[in-house]
């Protein structure tokens, strides 16, 4: 309860500091603060020093999973801010700095309820917390066009769904009587579940908004235009972390339903996955804007993450975690390159190396992460997960189809890389202060370091 | 058949109906009239299970405000045949497709179902739609969400303050 609460309250405080002050630096090291603050009581919730206590009446239920993830949520969300908070207040005409802030936490708020939601009724609340603040943040530069096409094409077809996702949960409360996410018990004559056919249609409507919440084929037609859209630190933050609170919801509703649906919720998942994975990294070849080439990417992402929901065993719990982190970092460090590019196409990043050698290399270290080459995180998130679906069985041909994709994500990946060291041109950027430049060094330094240990993450979940 | 149940399936033989209307109408102001028509029934339905707070409530919510809101918007836009978008042939399959297929699983479900057969739907029984009884669950067993649903709400008017000034 405390990361729920105490995120709402730094939300309220953001909004009230930017009433007293509108100079950017402070407002970020006030947001940087809080979640400090957020960490350290998320942190004495999970070792149960201090905790408040509700009574929620089953709606909430904390486990050390969800409030493991929350403290990786809100340690990526603090680099995010520390990296590119100063870019926040760029955005748009620069007078709603600390709105954006508070709605940064209001995000916070809805992905710590997502992390340990019991009930339907919190999947929803938590779903809208963690929607309604971004169809605010991609159209925030509201001079812009694409922003403003992004903000609406987001906000139509995120309510679409949210109507979907309600007629799920109202067909599973005319079954069960409950918003409750446990499922019936097994019949022992049977070996399966007597479910009622409602709750059968209601868990199919649940699974297509959430699908569409994580940006999975086929369901990801908004992805490209509003990744694309959106203003590129906003970006940022709704393809990380929101995106990993997405795949927690996922997972917890899923873990206990599944059964609801029998043999063939391996089949429905497995297709999904297999759209995912062809969609997102073969659209992502013909890229020309590194932009866009990221928000495909970032569907591919997705087409792994799904592996945790495929296998549901605890080594896809420890993946998922593992994989929020590495792919969070990666994607943080490569948008904060991109935001201070005068021009995003792939030739914006010719010769980028001889002319700002660290952010070059930086941007190196990140893609190799996405692409999951050995001693980054990405191999070991992307290990996690394929090792995870191999335990689960039956699904040696996803797994070799997952790796062939995976190679092929290199190919895009490394057009970046070749553009920035093998190619004759005049990258422009913005002006770097050395503070970034530190900052993105911890950064690369982070994801090496969890790609030789990913334990250093790891351990955290147990002890 | 009583009066209840001839009312039940009366409202909702007006219920499909002006839902099918809302969708095949060229009009939208047309649509909007037929979706207050479909509010009425749900209305309608609402009072048959003895809740008559949440009838009296979706009436004034969606049927007055809302939709008054969607009237506006649509007059304001002046919306006619000329302005309506022409709808790609390959969009048009997709979406018979994908509709159809949805309606398979759900007829191909229904069709299955065992518990479902020789129910009807309740009329005239329960009272959990009373307003004391709706205020009791939402402040003891629901008071968590309830709390929580006005961070939603903060966030939204924090949203709808910054995408609505000018600057």
């Amino acid at each position: 309860m405390n990361a729920i609460i105490f995120s709402a309250l730094m939300g309220v405080v953001m909004m009230f500091s930017g009433i007293l002050t509108q100079n950017k630096s402070v407002l970020k090291y006030i947001a940087a603060t809080g979640l400090l603050l957020l960490i350290a009581a998320n942190l004495l919730n999970a070792e149960a020093v201090f905790s408040i206590k509700v009574n929620t009446h089953g709606l909430i239920s904390f486990d050390r999973f969800g409030l493991y993830f929350n403290t990786i949520a809100f340690t990526a969300t603090l680099v995010y801010v520390l990296l590119s908070g100063s870019d926040i207040g760029k955005v748009g005409s620069g007078l709603y700095t600390a709105d954006f802030f508070a709605l940064i936490f209001f995000v916070l708020c809805g992905l710590s309820i997502l992390s340990s939601f019991n009930g339907l009724l919190m999947l929803f609340l938590g779903i809208e917390i963690l929607s309604i603040p971004l169809y605010i943040l991609t159209g925030a530069d509201k001079r812009n066009l694409k922003s403003n096409e992004a903000s609406l094409k987001y906000f139509l077809m995120g309510s679409f769904t949210t109507g979907i996702l309600l007629m799920g949960i109202a067909l599973i409360y005319g079954a069960t009587g409950s918003f409750a996410i446990q499922a019936p018990p097994i019949v022992p004559s049977t070996g399966m579940v007597r479910a009622s056919f409602l709750e059968v249609a209601g868990l199919i409507l649940l699974f297509v908004s959430m699908a569409f919440k994580a940006s999975a084929a086929p369901f990801h037609f908004w992805t490209p235009d509003v990744y694309d859209g959106a203003p590129s630190v906003f970006t940022s933050f709704m393809a990380t972390i929101v995106k990993a609170a997405v795949f927690i919801a996922f997972i917890r509703l899923f873990q206990g339903q599944a059964v609801v649906l029998g043999p063939s919720w391996k089949i429905l998942v497995s297709f999904v996955i297999l759209a995912t994975l062809l969609i997102g990294n073969v659209t992502a070849v013909f890229q020309q804007s590194v932009k866009r080439m990221l928000a495909y990417s970032s569907i591919a992402q997705a087409g792994f993450m799904l592996f945790a929901l495929f296998s549901g065993n605890d080594l896809g719990k420890e993946g998922i975690l593992l994989y929020t982190a590495a792919y969070s970092l990666a994607t943080i460090g490569i948008f904060a390159v991109l935001i201070k590019m005068n021009d995003y196409t792939l030739e914006g990043f010719n010769g980028l190396a001889a002319r700002q050698p660290v952010l070059a290399f930086v941007t190196t270290v990140c893609l190799m992460s996405l692409a999951g080459i050995p001693l980054t995180a990405g191999f070991f998130a992307k290990y996690y997960m394929l090792a995870s679906a191999v335990k689960a069985g039956g699904a040696l041909w996803l797994v070799v189809i997952a790796i062939v994709f995976a190679a092929i994500s290199v190919y895009y990946y490394f057009r970046v890389i070749q553009a920035m060291y093998f190619r004759e041109g005049e990258a422009g950027t913005a002006p770097i202060s050395s503070g970034f430049k530190i900052m993105l060094i911890i950064v690369a330094a982070l994801i090496i370091l969890t790609g030789i240990w990913p334990s250093l993450v790891l351990s955290g979940f147990y002890f | 058949m009583n009066i209840t149940q001839i009312l039940f399936f009366l409202l909702s033989a007006m219920a499909i109906f002006s839902a099918i209307m809302v969708l095949v109408s060229r009009n939208p102001v047309h649509s909007v009239l037929w979706l207050i028509a479909v509010f009425f029934a749900i209305s309608g339905h609402y009072i048959l299970l003895n809740a008559q707070f949440l009838a009296i409530v979706n009436l004034i919510v969606y049927a007055g405000a809302i939709m008054v809101l969607f009237l506006f918007v649509i007059m304001l836009m002046n919306l006619n045949k000329d302005t309506e978008p022409k709808k790609n042939i390959w969009m048009k399959l997709a979406g018979v497709v994908s509709g159809g297929c949805f309606l398979m699983v759900l007829i191909s479900l229904v069709r299955q179902a065992a518990d479902m057969q020789g129910k009807a739907a309740q009329t005239g029984v329960g009272d959990i739609g009373l307003i004391k009884n709706l205020g009791k669950a939402l402040f003891s067993d629901f008071v968590v969400p309830f709390e929580i649903s006005s961070v939603l709400f903060l966030s939204a008017m924090v949203g709808a303050v910054v995408i609505g000034k000018k600057a």
